[in-house]
């Protein structure tokens, strides 16, 4: 971001989320004279700090970024450089025709083709929430390119829904089947992923052809003009001209712009959709693979972003690999069967044997070989949605008997009063945690066992304590959210009795080994099997029970079975045939000798000397600083402009080199052609900057991995106080939603809700407040919870600044002081004056400073991609207490 | 947005309070009551020389009374001789430009003489033996020297909290060099007062007393035209005055200092009958309420 | 002595995140107002409220928005003591508990402050209070013992955005001046430094780079020394005296008389 001309944050609230990363943007900003924009529904002190700031309805973002789709696609710079042109034709599939059935929002008013009412619940987990589904067979590539397969980010392939419902489609041959006739029992697997191989897609060069994805764009964004940009955003037609000149601006081969969000883009029915259409915007700009480009996701404090590496996702193992199903029937029904449904046999991910077996290794040590497979039996498998809501959706039916909760805190969490319902349904709570927090006591001091709705004497739940080490206690690393891995080191012992997690799981593991020793079920011997050896050597670590962390970071970045002792030091040293052990491949090369720990790198650049801080830590893959970075340079791989170079193609050496790490194999050539029937990178041209997929290009159209549509689509939150602006579908039409007592929605515009509400964090509180309410440095800068509001709504309800107010939503209703700020704004959508408030989340009753939790009003609704809640736009009502 | 008459405005009260009241008060009624029985001593007649006692005897308790205020207004009372060692070097501690180190070491050196004069007082009314100690008081050389000595220090006390409270940046004291003055002549008011309305109490019918109620009534003139001046060289700065609690402050001065005497003077006679009494009363309460005013007035600033 | 040091402090870049608040009260062991349990001011994001004894860094918000919110600016400051190098507190206290150190920073000596509160309302800023666990009036010591130990300050070190520069007064003051140029080339006409050059108290040893008028933040736009009465309040408090003594011996002397 410190290479940003122009920084465009958009769905986050940077600088008091993210108050240590956003030194970058302000570097830009005042070491380059970068320009700021927010775009938000609060003026916060993000917005303080940019050029340019847009005000906007809390879950109208798509509106907003399809306005500037299209104000770029029909601007007159962007079609006269030839630098767009050429980057889009070249690094996208914007040339690509797509399938004549294919059938777009602008054609069905607001849905895609293939709508159809889901069904895929079966009756062992009917926790999946799905509103309705899409058969997507009509939105794929002509040619044959259907059959790709191994999206990673798709929850539908992932195993929530039973593939053998037979719905009415053509039913697709099984993965078994494929791969028998593939003849691929054990590896090497190569023949089978030769067969995997899809025909190439058809193209159209010019771009003119109404089926390619050029045109359907353009089709498709045509109605996003300034002037309904105002309407449903409420933004200002002038503001938001103003910001998309600037990010054209700021655009083209000298000059680059970059996006960066965080939940308020995510948390939404929609949110992935969100970031694609940011994603789509910057691939029309040419800002991907480039310094001071790309889309940033900022991901949460400490290590949010290794926690989806090496998952605590339900739907994914380490590394992004789709987690074996029990509900893909025959898909996932052996090693082979998952490798056929899995891999993608061109571009990098065809290596994915590699990675699965060395996963496998990982896991079962010794014990995992050709024979069984590898222990692919022993796995685990997911038979649903097994998100947080879903789960625990099937709490509260009974059908969770016990729940470990370590650094959750659920009890203030979403819809909390029904989430506290479902923890009274459990056996037994596990909560570890740096403190008492809500979720440890939700027995004695919630709400409900105050006012004596719920005694204690009637709740079953028998609830255990484990106090927990500080960061600075122990060694260990970090994954920013630049994918960077930095090791800590620890400073000092814990108090008492307070131990890692690490130290809790592994030696629950030990325990269970031992419960289990002995067992000849087959259900026991993946466990029986696995490899659980972290024993430290380290006296400081045995004084405490504590397993040693190298052997974790070890263990993750991969040996060789042969000798344990050789580490691994690449990812293209991994091998399908069980003689190296991974657990992430991504994470390979972090720990390449066992004295070299490059997360503990400290090796900055010098002052003034271009570079990629590569010395810095390690980020994952390969120690690559910017992913997809061949796009740095031009076709003929060249840098696109001195100020922006980064990667390039040196003819003298043959070889890729510049500042970081490329991201393509280092001896490709730019001009080299494509290979028919090759599989891996032989199967792309030299000119194929995303590795990571089957066509070597970005996706501005996206065929498969999403389950709500190939394009972004505004639509209305499941809770909105208008119409749709722009489509008579109000809402999309596959949210999750579950229908549970509890958790009823507002109709559009309800009388009785007619204001809009965002939560939201700030900047003196962590989350739920669990580690800062305790803290009374932080609780003095933020002691009470408030709710945000406008001086013209607070004068229409009779509220002064500081009153107390009742917030209600359709689930619950909070006290909070006011807070009355023209930083808030009422806005005019559709003619009619709309309110938005704002609340943040980080109350609850324990802790120094108490208050009533925000999260009480939210609702079990979310997005169908991903689960995650639509916790940044819902309605309410405010009332003066 | 701010807009502040004075760039004192911006500043943090030192939260000195009643006990700065009271030793205000206390130090100059007895810088006050040193003077004038300083004055009785050297220029009155032999008949008033009771009066002259009683100012000395009540310049030692006042004086030791405004010292303790002092001590205990200091959040860390047991360090009050800090204010007179260098702790690191526990040598003494003189800075002639701060008010309030010189204040520390003139209150010690007028305590010194007060306590030098009750002596000679305390002798003369019959309570020590040893007469000698009337040699501390004149006519004798000695005692000329010594009450000369006391009446200036006593003069000091009663005028330099004007010096202290402008050495500040606050909103009133330190955007007008007069307080000083007006603490002074109300000190003297408020000791002329006080000694007659011992005089009144004891029944005694003394030569002085007549020049004693002149003297109050003309100290409370001249501290009213000093008042007036006072408001006036404020400037923007007086808006402080205009917060509630200081206008109440005001008026009360005004009233019970001013008005109230006044209006006794014309409807009861001047000098007889119980108005005596009662003018002193409000004498003494005036200085007391003007003092008020003055400790508390910056925080009208803020309001 | 070594090189003045000092802060600039930057509020263009500010983002009102007080991790320099909380990084001092760490540093100093400072008690949390209230013990933590503090009301909500209703003032902005601002529940610290002002500096003094146990809040020596305080971060300043100011909403400027208009009714129809076509203008609108979000100000933030981290204010802190200014370490003049003629400073107030230094020349009213009484016990020389307040010294100037090598580093021309200005620090109150807990052990020999006995509580006057003189230096208090001899701030022009309003920048020191008690600290009601010590007893002691307290303010930034400009991390002193860090300084001494060859540190920067707690604040400067936990700034994100690099707001709060730290450094020589020297340097701070080319930096500052080269910032404003910037800035009034970038169209920031009204940005300017507060306190950069000697006119100030013989210049602020914590200088700010504002854009408005120093009263919106809260800083006295003309700060003086409380010397600067001395002079005349001495004078009238002489003049004063003497009227007593005339009106007292007038009175007399007619009796001899």
């Amino acid at each position: 971001m410190a290479d940003s001309d122009c920084v465009v944050i958009m769905g986050s609230n940077m600088a008091e989320n993210h108050p240590v990363a956003f030194r970058w943007p302000m570097k830009a900003k005042v070491e380059r004279g970068a320009k700021l924009i927010h775009v938000d529904p609060r003026f916060t002190r993000t917005s303080a700090m940019c050029d340019l700031y847009a005000p906007i309805r809390a879950g109208s973002d798509i509106a907003f970024l399809g306005g500037l789709v299209n104000y770029v696609l029909n601007s007159e710079r962007w079609n006269s450089d030839p630098f767009f042109r050429t980057w889009v034709a070249t690094y996208t599939n914007a040339a690509t025709l797509i399938s004549e059935r294919f059938q777009d929002t602008e054609d069905l008013d607001g849905v895609f083709s293939g709508l159809m009412d889901y069904t895929g619940d079966v009756k062992e987990w009917p926790f999946n929430g799905f509103l309705g589904e899409y058969r997507n067979e009509t939105w794929q590539y002509t040619g044959g390119g259907a059959e790709a397969t191994g999206w990673t980010a798709d929850t539908q392939r992932s195993g929530e829904q039973a593939v053998g419902t037979d719905r009415g489609e053509k039913k697709q041959p099984g993965k078994e089947a494929l791969a028998k006739k593939a003849g691929a029992k054990g590896p090497p697997f190569d023949q089978l992923v030769r067969t995997l191989v899809p025909p190439p897609p058809e193209r159209d060069d010019t771009l003119k052809d109404p089926r390619c994805v050029y045109q359907i764009v353009r089709r498709h964004f045509s109605r996003y003009t300034p002037e309904m940009v105002e309407q449903a955003t409420g933004c200002p037609r002038e503001t938001f001209l103003r910001i998309a000149e600037t990010i054209l601006e700021n655009s083209g081969p000298e000059r680059t712009t970059s996006f960066a969000y965080a939940v308020a883009w995510t948390q939404h029915t929609n949110g992935p959709q969100i970031i694609g259409c940011a994603a789509l915007l910057q691939l029309l700009l040419g800002n991907f693979g480039r310094p001071g480009a790309g889309i940033l996701a900022l991901r949460g404090h400490a290590s949010i972003q290794g926690s989806t590496d090496i998952p605590t996702l339900y739907h994914s193992i380490h590394g992004y690999m789709p987690h074996p199903s029990a509900m893909k029937d025959d898909d996932h029904e052996s090693l082979a069967a998952w490798l056929a449904a899995e891999t993608q046999a061109t571009g990098f991910w065809s290596r994915t044997p590699a990675f699965m077996v060395s996963y496998l290794k990982s896991m079962y040590g010794g014990a995992a070989t050709p024979e069984n497979d590898f222990g692919y039996d022993w796995h685990p498998k997911i038979i649903g949605d097994h998100s947080h809501m879903a789960m625990f959706v099937a709490m509260n039916e009974g059908r969770v008997r016990g729940m470990f909760c370590i650094g959750q805190n659920p009890a203030t969490s979403l819809n909390a009063k029904l989430e506290r319902a479902a923890m009274r349904k459990l056996e037994w709570l596990v909560v570890k945690d740096n403190w008492i927090h809500e979720t440890a006591t939700f027995w004695k001091n919630a709400p409900e066992v105050k006012s004596g709705e719920v005694r204690p004497a009637d709740i079953g739940t028998e609830v255990f304590f484990f106090p927990s080490s500080q960061v600075a206690e122990y060694d260990g690393s970090f994954t920013n959210t630049q994918r960077l891995l930095q090791w800590h080191f620890k400073a000092a012992d814990p108090p008492g009795d307070c131990r890692t997690d690490p130290w809790f799981t592994w030696h629950l593991g030990l325990r269970l080994k031992k419960l289990y020793a002995g067992s000849k079920l087959a259900r026991d011997q993946g466990f029986l099997n696995l490899v659980w050896n972290y024993a430290s050597e380290d006296p400081a670590d045995q004084r405490l029970g504590e397993p040693s962390m190298p052997k974790m970071l070890k263990e993750i970045n991969g040996y060789y079975s042969a000798d344990p002792a050789r580490h691994i030091a690449s990812a293209n040293d991994l091998r399908d045939d069980g003689s190296t052990a991974c657990a992430s491949w991504i994470y390979c090369g972090v720990f390449p000798a066992p004295d070299d720990n490059r997360s503990a790198a400290r090796q900055p650049d010098p002052p003034g000397v271009a570079g990629a801080q590569l010395g810095w830590g390690w980020a994952w893959p390969a120690n690559r600083r910017i992913m997809y970075n061949r796009a740095s340079a031009d076709p003929q791989g060249r840098p696109w402009s001195e100020r922006k170079q980064w990667v390039w193609w040196d003819e003298g050496k043959k070889r890729w080199v510049g500042l970081d790490t490329p991201d393509f194999p280092l001896d490709k050539p730019p001009t080299d052609k494509a290979k028919p029937g090759a599989t891996g990178m032989d199967a792309l041209p030299g000119t194929a900057a995303f590795i990571m997929k089957s066509d070597g290009v970005a996706w501005l159209y996206v065929p498969q991995g999403l389950v709500d549509g190939p394009l972004p689509v505004h639509y209305e939150p499941a809770e909105s106080v208008v119409r749709n602006p722009l489509y008579r579908q109000q809402s999309s039409p596959v949210y999750k939603y579950w229908k549970v007592s509890g958790n009823p929605l507002a109709s559009i515009g309800d009388p009785a809700f007619p204001y809009v509400i965002t939560t939201y964090r700030l900047t003196e509180h962590y989350l739920a407040g669990a580690m800062s309410r305790w803290n009374p440095w932080l609780t003095a800068l933020q002691p009470e919870l408030f709710v945000e509001l406008s001086p013209e709504l607070a004068r229409e309800k009779g509220i002064g600044n500081t009153d107390w107010v009742i917030v209600s939503s359709p689930r619950a209703r909070v006290r909070a002081k006011a807070l009355v700020t023209r930083r808030m704004r009422p806005l005019r959508i559709n003619g009619q004056t709309v309110h938005q408030v704002g609340m943040p989340f980080h109350w609850g009753w324990e802790g120094l400073v108490t208050g009533d939790a925000t999260n009480e009003m939210s609702a079990l609704v979310g997005d169908p991609n991903v689960s995650i809640h639509e916790g940044k736009a819902f309605v309410c009502n405010v009332q003066k207490a | 947005m701010i807009d502040a008459p004075s760039s004192t405005w911006f500043t943090a009260g030192p939260e000195w309070h009643w006990l700065i009241v009271a030793y205000f008060f206390f130090g100059g009624l007895a810088g006050g009551c040193y003077l004038l029985a300083a004055l009785i001593d050297l220029l009155g007649r032999e008949r008033d020389r009771p009066l002259a006692r009683v100012g000395y005897l009540t310049v030692l308790p006042c004086a030791a009374l405004g010292g303790l205020a002092l001590i205990f207004d200091l959040a860390r009372p047991d360090r009050f001789w800090h204010l007179m060692v260098e702790v690191h070097t526990w040598r003494p501690l003189l800075q002639w430009w701060t008010p309030m180190n010189m204040g520390a070491w003139m209150l010690l050196a007028f305590s010194f003489f007060a306590f030098l004069s009750a002596l000679a007082a305390a002798t003369e009314a019959g309570w020590l033996r040893w007469r000698g100690l009337l040699k501390l008081r004149p006519p004798g050389a000695l005692g000329t020297v010594i009450v000369v000595i006391g009446a200036l220090l006593g003069l000091y006390i009663a005028s330099y909290e004007g010096m202290l409270l402008a050495f500040t940046s606050r909103p009133v004291w330190a955007d007008t060099p007069l307080i000083g003055a007006v603490l002074a002549l109300t000190a003297l008011s408020m000791a002329a007062a006080y000694l007659v309305l011992f005089a009144r109490w004891r029944g005694w019918d003394l030569p002085g007393l007549a020049a004693l109620r002149r003297i109050d009534a003309q100290a409370l003139m001249v501290a009213l035209v000093a008042l007036a001046a006072l408001v006036v060289s404020l400037g923007g700065a007086a808006q402080a005055l205009l917060s509630p609690l200081n206008l109440a402050m005001l008026a009360g001065v005004l009233a019970i200092g001013y008005a109230a005497p006044l209006a006794l003077r014309f409807t009861d006679g001047w000098p007889r009958g119980r108005s005596v009494a009662t003018a002193a009363v409000l004498a003494l309460a005036g200085g007391f309420l003007v003092r008020m005013l003055i400790v508390f007035s910056p925080y009208g600033a803020h309001a | 002595m070594a090189e003045p040091m000092g802060f600039f402090t930057d509020t263009t870049v500010c983002i009102g995140c007080k991790a320099c608040e909380v990084a001092c009260k760490q540093w100093n062991q400072l008690p949390a107002a209230e013990g933590g349990q503090n009301t909500l001011s209703g003032d902005s994001y601002d529940n610290t409220r002002r500096l003094d004894g146990i809040n020596w860094r305080h971060v300043r918000f100011v909403e400027q928005f208009d009714e129809a919110r076509t203008e609108g600016r979000w100000l933030m400051m981290s204010d802190v003591c200014k370490h003049c190098v003629q400073a107030g507190c230094l020349e009213v206290c009484p016990t020389n508990a307040i010294i100037r150190t090598e580093f021309d920073t200005v620090v109150i000596q807990s052990d020999v402050c006995n509580g006057c509160k003189a230096c208090i309302g001899a701030c022009p800023f309003g920048v020191i209070e008690m600290n009601p666990v010590s007893k002691t009036a307290q303010k930034c010591t400009l991390c002193y013992d860090r300084l001494q130990a060859g540190l920067e300050p707690a604040c400067s070190k936990a700034c994100p955005t690099d707001s709060i520069h730290f450094g020589p007064i020297k340097e701070l003051r080319q930096r500052a001046e080269q910032r404003v140029a910037q800035l009034h080339a970038g169209g920031e006409k009204r940005a300017f430094l507060y306190g950069a050059d000697e006119k100030m108290l013989g210049g602020l040893n914590a200088f700010f780079l504002l854009v408005d008028r120093p009263e919106v933040y809260h800083l006295p736009p003309d700060p003086q020394l409380p010397s600067r009465n001395m002079p005349m309040a001495g004078l009238f408090s002489v003049l004063g005296a003497l009227a007593a003594a005339v009106i007292a011996l007038v009175n007399f002397r007619r009796r001899i008389e």
